[in-house]
Parts: structure tokens; C-alpha cells; sequence
């Protein structure tokens, strides 16, 4: 998920590193004026405690496994925000230090991950989060949010590592990008979901905040339902949509043009053994006849579909799994009273 | 990290700007100036010799990398290859070598420049204090909470009999537990630094 250097090009990697000091500015403003003093400590050691989790492994088949982002999880805990700042410093860390992302793409990869993936990824939890409510708002909105802030990120990576490039190009970025991100993205919710729940478990202080919040003015989108939240929210759905949609939507060259293009040119890579894991049986057997592209298209769009299926069926299998479980203390202090 | 090359001694400043420097050379290269390139590649390779890196450690750390790259540069290949009229595959080498030079560049920085000198050096070149202080302290409890997530796993490793890998639920708890534990760590520590007169500021000696 990390853009290395060179292959954005340089149009891209400064309009994104002004997007993205301007939106970590903004961030480090807004955690600064919350928590004060606290914010270095607080956000260091989130920070460093999102860098280790990354660092679990979690098996998904023979050599390959997957890790936690943490970008929606680092939000749901600290408020959108502080999320950003967390990823930012964890990026930071990771290029400077371990090569992991460029520098010219940090701007880049803080805007996909940190204000894509975090803030964006918040926005979407935030309703959810209030149209369901409890703590199965919170497991459901945190799960839901976790996919699509992988996808929104894949979205915004393939729009700057083919900005300047030519149609064809981002399209088969896009098809690539969705088919592998959909896969990345179930894990990640359901990542998120297992370790949300734990923590709903064991210290549920951390995300209710009832009583006075640890963040509870840090959080734009938990108050009450404003039209800006609804519409970032349905803004982040649409574009998840789309991000599935526009292959299909892509008119493509008559035959004969078609055709010829495609002549002499390499045959579509594989992706790469760490990125196709899960779902890479799933690339639903096409009709003969249909080009590779369409091939592309036709899974990524299955893609699609299965994985939000997959993660709105885990959501809801988990909350109602431990909503039965841990609501009987709630519902005998009612009987008692 | 012990001073054992004339690179450890430079500013940090200067090896930051000169590194980074290099790295938007190399980016903003038109594809296929192979003249120019062969050119950094050289200077790069005085600069690697200079700094006692191990080249097999370099090597095995790009290799990772140069996977991923070398699939994104196939995929972004065509277009980039009807503007600059090289072949697809001329493409693809041409990005790969540019990306192995920057990603060389930033492991040796990494290697001859201890973290809190680079984080010294990006402060006193406008890098916000707050973020600063933050990734200092990141960095501080990076491996505090590494060994506690080493300890955590051990115990469930004992307490399980015969299974190598541990599932999914049982990761996820050792995220979570490492999650409270953090921010209990996280409370502690903040308490400690506020009885020792902490408003926010980090001083060191290096001001």
C-alpha cells in the first residue's frame, strides 16, 4: 500500500504533499488544542503502538499473511484526528527508517492512509456508528469503515500513480488495485472487528468515552447527525462504488483500435504472492471470448460485490454473537430495577 | 550506533538535505536519461562505500522492495512508454533503477544518522515541534512495546500445546491487550513527565 518513490509522477507527489502537510497541519492544531500537553505522549505512543501491531502477523494461507493498517482502529480509539497524526507519525517512521513508502510519495501515502484512511474512514463510522447505536453501532461502523477506507485508499493510490498517465493505464491500475484491496480490505475489517471487540470487552472506557471523553470534542462526526457527516459519509460509499463501478463504466475503443492496442504489448502481470491472497480463487471463472481487460473488470466487480457481502455478513454475524453475549448484564440490572 | 565511518560524524542537516536532494534528482529524471542516472549510480556508490554499509544487507533489503515496484512499473508501463518512445520493458528498467537509487540513498541515511540526530535535524528545518517531539517519543517506546508484544506471544505460545500458529481471535486479543496496555503505559508514563514539570516542550541538549 505504500507508494515507493518514482512511480507517481511529479505533478502528483507535490500536490499531494501540500495536500497532505496542509491536512496534517490541520490535524496536529486540532489534537494540540484537545489534549494539550498530553497530545505528544497520547499520540507517540499510539503511534507506536499502531507500528507493533502492524508487525502481528495473521496466517491467510501457505506463505502468505496479512496485518492489521490501523487506520480506522487508531480513529475509532482517539477521534479522527489524532487517527491522522498517529498514521503520520507511523509513516514517517516507516519511510525515514525502514525505506517502507518514498519520500516523495510520503505526501502521497499520508493523504491515502492518514486523511483517506483515517478521517475518511471516521466519517464513515460516525453514522453507522449512531444509526445503530450501542456497541453494536461500534463493531458494525468500525468493520464497515475499516473496508472502505482500504478501498477509498486504493481508490486515491491508483488516481495519483496514474495521474498524468493515459485512460488505459488507470483503468488497469484501478481493476488491479480494487481486486486486490477488496481482499485487503475483508481482512482489515475483519481485523479491526476482532480486536474492537476485545477492547469493547475488556475496556470498553476506551471507545464509549461515556461521562467526559477522552476526545469527545476531537470527534466532529459523534455529535449530533449534522448534513456534513451524512454527506462525507454517502460521499465515501459512492466513492466506493465507483471505485468498483467505473471499470464497467469505461467505454472502451471500438474492437478493431482495441484490438490492435493490445497487440504487442506485455501480457498482464500477476500480482505479486503477499497481495492476491484470499480472494485470489475467486476471480469468477469468465466466458471465453471476453479479453483480458474484461477479465479484470468482471473480478474486480465480483470482487466487489463478494467482499462487501463478506464484510457486512462478519459484522453482523460478530455483533450479534457479542451483543447476546455481553448485553445480559444490561438487560438483568433492568430486571432487577 | 558507534561513529565508525567519516559519514556518522557529518551534520545531520547536510546528510538529510543532500539525501533527500538526491532522491528528487532521481525522480524528477526524464525516463531514460541512462547517462545521467549511470552518473548518480556512481556518486551513490562512493557514497555506500564511504558509509560501511554491508552491500549484502543492502541487497537483500531492496529486493523486497524491488518486487512490488517492478508490478506497479508494469502496470503504469504503457502509457509512459508511447510519451517517452523507449519499450514497455525499457520502462520498467528505467523505473526500477531510479526507485533502487532513491531507496539505496535512504537506507544508507538511515544507517549513518541515529534517529534523534535526523529528528534534531528535521526540527531545525521547520518540521512542526509537536510532530517532532511525537515521533521522538514514538520512537522511544517503538520497542518497548515490540518486546511487549515478544513477551505476550511467548505466553500464549506456552499455553497452547503443539500449535505453531496461533488463530485470528487470539491475534486479535494480543492487539488489543497490547492496545490497553499501551495506553496504560501511555497514562503512566504522561504522569510521570507532568511531576517532572513536562508543558510540552522537549529540550535537549543538542539546543
Amino acid at each position: 500500500m505504500h507508494i515507493p518513490d518514482v512511480l507517481i509522477n511529479p505533478g502528483p507527489s507535490i500536490a499531494t504533499t501540500a495536500v497532505g502537510a496542509a491536512g496534517l497541519a490541520y490535524a496536529l492544531r486540532r489534537v494540540e488544542e484537545r489534549h494539550g500537553p498530553r497530545a505528544t505522549s497520547l499520540m507517540g505512543m499510539s503511534a507506536a503502538f499502531v507500528f507493533a501491531a502492524q508487525m502481528v502477523n495473521f496466517p491467510v494461507g501457505p506463505g502468505v499473511s496479512g496485518h492489521l493498517l490501523g487506520g480506522v482502529l487508531s480513529a475509532v480509539i482517539l477521534g479522527p484526528w489524532a487517527g491522522a497524526v498517529v498514521i503520520a507519525a507511523v509513516l514517517i517512521v516507516q519511510c525515514l527508517l525502514f525505506q517502507d513508502g518514498g519520500v516523495t510519495a510520503l505526501g502521497a501515502n499520508f493523504v491515502n492512509m492518514g486523511l483517506i484512511g483515517a478521517v475518511g474512514g471516521y466519517a464513515i463510522y460516525g453514522p453507522i456508528r449512531r444509526a445503530l447505536g450501542g456497541r453494536r453501532g461500534i463493531l458494525i461502523g468500525s468493520m464497515i469503515a475499516a473496508w472502505f477506507s482500504v478501498l477509498l485508499a486504493a481508490g486515491a493510490f491508483t488516481i495519483e500513480l496514474a495521474a498524468g498517465a493515459g485512460r488505459e493505464d488507470f483503468f488497469r491500475v484501478l481493476s488491479w488495485m480494487a481486486l486486490v484491496h477488496a481482499a485487503i480490505g475483508v481482512g482489515e475489517a475483519l481485523i479491526t472487528g476482532l480486536v474492537v471487540r476485545v477492547v469493547l470487552l475488556t475496556r470498553p472506557e476506551l471507545i464509549e468515552h461515556e461521562g467526559e471523553g477522552r476526545d469527545e470534542a476531537d470527534r466532529p462526526f459523534a455529535r449530533a447527525p449534522g448534513w456534513a457527516s451524512t454527506i462525507v459519509a454517502g460521499l465515501g460509499v459512492a466513492l466506493g462504488v465507483a471505485v468498483f463501478a467505473s471499470p464497467f463504466a469505461w467505454d472502451r475503443p471500438d474492437g478493431l483500435e482495441f484490438v490492435g492496442e493490445r497487440l504487442g504489448f506485455l501480457p498482464e502481470p500477476e500480482a505479486p504472492p503477499i497481495l492476491a491472497a484470499p480472494m485470489a480463487d475467486y476471480q469468477a471463472p469468465v466466458p471465453p471470448g471476453l479479453g483480458v481487460v474484461d477479465e479484470v473488470k468482471l473480478a474486480t466487480a465480483a470482487a466487489g460485490l463478494v467482499g462487501t457481502l463478506v464484510v457486512f455478513a462478519l459484522a453482523w454475524t460478530m455483533s450479534r454473537v457479542f451483543v447476546a453475549g455481553d448485553s445480559r448484564p444490561d438487560g438483568v440490572m433492568v430486571d432487577v430495577a | 550506533m558507534s561513529p565508525d565511518g567519516p559519514l556518522h560524524r557529518l551534520d545531520a542537516r547536510v546528510k538529510l538535505i543532500a539525501a533527500v536532494g538526491f532522491v528528487v534528482a532521481v525522480v524528477a529524471l526524464r525516463p531514460g536519461s541512462w547517462r545521467l542516472l549511470g552518473g548518480l549510480a556512481a556518486i551513490l556508490a562512493v557514497i555506500v562505500a564511504a558509509s560501511g554499509v554491508s552491500p549484502m544487507r543492502l541487497l537483500t533489503r531492496w529486493l523486497g522492495f524491488a518486487v512490488v515496484v517492478g508490478f506497479l512499473a508494469a502496470l503504469t508501463s504503457r502509457s509512459l512508454a508511447e510519451r517517452t518512445g523507449l519499450s514497455p520493458a525499457l520502462v520498467v528498467a528505467d523505473l526500477l533503477a531510479r526507485n533502487s537509487l532513491a531507496i539505496v540513498m535512504m537506507m544508507v541515511l538511515a544507517h549513518v544518522t541515529p534517529w534523534t540526530k535526523l529528528l534534531g535535524a528535521m526540527r531545525r528545518l521547520g518540521l512542526p515541534a509537536a510532530l517532532a517531539t511525537t515521533l521522538a517519543f514514538m520512537y522511544r517506546y517503538l520497542f518497548v512495546l515490540r518486546d511487549e508484544l515478544d513477551r505476550m506471544t511467548t505466553a500464549r505460545r506456552a499455553r497452547s500445546f503443539r500449535r505453531t500458529g496461533l488463530s485470528f481471535g487470539t491475534l486479535a486479543g494480543l492487539i488489543a491487550a497490547l492496545l490497553s496496555r499501551a495506553l496504560e503505559r501511555e497514562e503512566r508514563v504522561f504522569e510521570a513527565m507532568t511531576a517532572r514539570g513536562w508543558d510540552g516542550t522537549l529540550r535537549t541538549l543538542d539546543d
